[in-house]
């Protein structure tokens, strides 16, 4: 049966931000690893 | 061929002969099982599940711990005396040694199974009657495909410095297929499920033992390069 | 700077470039996901995290079949780039398995009243997840190169050989994942304004994996070259 469409929208935002974090976040390591690895 | 063969079984062998000697590793293993599977019996809410939905399970688990204790061993005895570059200096076929290895380990894992099973049988009060050969099959099926998988991660893994630890974490995404299927047969053969039921089960082990068996087979030689 | 360091760190440089591209677009996606994405009838809107987490399935799988590919191309050719490339695509499947990882139980709890079930893809999944782990333990294990190339070769290959038995032992257990429902041969069950975020999602991944495999394959190469940090 169709739900309340606002309901259950804290697991959303909390799967959409763990995805940020996580791929942004590698992105940040990356690029720190290439700037380090200037000579 | 021949020469194949005779290398094969006399690497089996000295494996073998060295293990009946000591008996260490086989009698380690066989006391696991049972551990396994007095804990499981205990660790077991009686009123929600049964000792019948339990029990294939708790052998499933018994059978692939062990393999994997079974495993650790096979390639250790040559690291503590060095003696894999003696080996490797033999001009025998890599392939020949892996052949060996594998009948090596097949045999010993087979062993503890077969000690495993029985204590099953009296821990779990399970009925065989007319599923023991399915059983056995089944056993023999699933354990040939492992075995193959671990073998070569055995060879791999004895190199690293954390063996006991590297070997379960490569090989246990491979003891899947072998497992879901075994219990599955197990669970049906117990319920005295039809055969028709089973079959589907039986070829994937099937399946599987050949795909592994043989890229094992190939890709054994390569873990022993220089 | 030898030329080797030089050109193996504008390939880090590029690889950045592209993520950051990759990144843009993964904004674009959110927006496009929350905004402009009608909500799901049934699901309400928990079922968006579909447009998150369905892309990060497609990329591990993705990065996994080229780790196996790349194994067995390897040990066939010995060519040390192809375990670079390996090595980095691994690191990239592991991070998307990551984000599947999450997100999927994210979804499960409110859709399914349940945060894991051991159906076919989750499994699945989780066992992608181990043999990225297992993989990058090995390597790590292993000092000479030759040694470490060779081994994970053969773990990369029997791994991706392993996807199907996987997929096909825990298909006949049980399933209770949502049936495909985008690659039918027919018209899509989705609705289009769906199908176009979720592509549009796909997109952005699979950019982000190449940015994040150049990159990586950069660091790695200059870290060969002797130029840089140590990226392993």
């Amino acid at each position: 049966m169709p739900v309340d469409p606002s309901a259950n929208g804290g697991y959303m935002v909390a799967a959409y931000v763990v995805t940020a974090v996580i791929l942004v976040g590698y992105a940040v390591s990356l690029w720190r690893k290439t700037r380090r690895g200037r000579s | 061929m021949g020469d194949f063969l005779r290398v094969a079984i006399a690497v089996a062998a000295k494996d073998l002969r060295v293990e009946r000697r000591s008996k260490t590793a086989l009698v380690s293993a066989m006391a696991f099982a049972a551990l396994v599977l007095m804990i499981f019996n205990f660790a077991r809410d009686a009123a929600a599940l049964s000792r019948e939905m339990l029990g294939p399970s708790a052998l499933w688990i018994t059978f692939a711990f062990s393999g994997v204790i079974a495993l650790n061993r096979s390639f250790a005895l040559e690291r503590e005396h060095g003696a894999l570059d003696g080996l490797l200096l033999a001009p025998v076929s890599r392939g020949a040694l892996f052949v060996g290895k594998y009948l090596a380990n097949l045999t010993f894992v087979l062993t503890v199974e077969a000690v495993a099973l029985p204590l099953f049988v009296l821990f779990f009060g399970v009925d065989l009657s007319g599923a023991l050969g399915g059983i056995v099959v089944t056993a023999i099926l699933a354990t040939a495909g492992f075995v193959a998988v671990g073998t070569v991660f055995a060879a791999m893994t004895v190199r690293t410095r954390f063996a006991e630890l590297m070997l379960p974490l490569l090989v246990l995404p491979f003891l899947l297929p072998p497992v879901i299927g075994g219990v599955q047969v197990t669970a049906r053969l117990l319920a005295g499920r039809p055969m028709s039921e089973i079959m589907g089960w039986l070829r994937i082990l099937a399946l599987y033992d050949l795909v592994f068996v043989t890229l094992c087979l190939l890709l054994f030689p390569s873990l022993m390069d220089e | 700077m030898t030329t080797e360091s030089l050109a193996a760190r504008r390939t880090a440089v590029q690889g950045l470039g592209v993520i950051g591209l990759g990144l843009a677009g993964l904004a674009a996606v959110y927006v496009l996901a929350l905004d402009h994405t009608p909500v799901e009838r049934f699901q309400g809107l928990p079922q968006k995290i579909f447009y998150v987490h369905v892309p990060a399935a497609w990329c591990a799988l993705l990065a996994f079949s080229l780790v196996g590919i790349a194994s067995a191309l390897y040990l066939w050719l010995r060519d040390p780039r192809l375990d670079l490339f390996a090595e980095s695509t691994a690191e990239a499947g592991l991070v998307f398995s990551v984000v599947m990882l999450t997100t999927g139980p994210l979804w499960g709890k409110p859709v399914w009243g349940t945060w894991w079930t051991w159906d076919a893809r989750l499994t699945l999944t989780l066992m992608l997840f181990f043999l990225f782990l297992g993989y990058r333990a090995l390597r790590g294990a292993l000092q000479d190169p030759s040694e470490r190339a060779r081994f994970s070769a053969v773990v990369g290959l029997l791994g991706m050989v392993l996807v199907p038995f996987v997929h096909l032992s825990v298909y006949l257990f049980r399933t209770l994942h949502p049936q495909p429902i985008v690659l039918k041969p027919s018209s899509p069950s989705l609705p289009w304004e769906m199908l176009r975020t979720l592509l549009l999602s796909v997109g952005v991944y699979t950019v982000l994996l190449f940015g994040f495999v150049m990159t990586r394959y950069g660091l790695g190469r200059l870290d060969r070259a002797g130029g840089g940090d140590d990226a392993r």
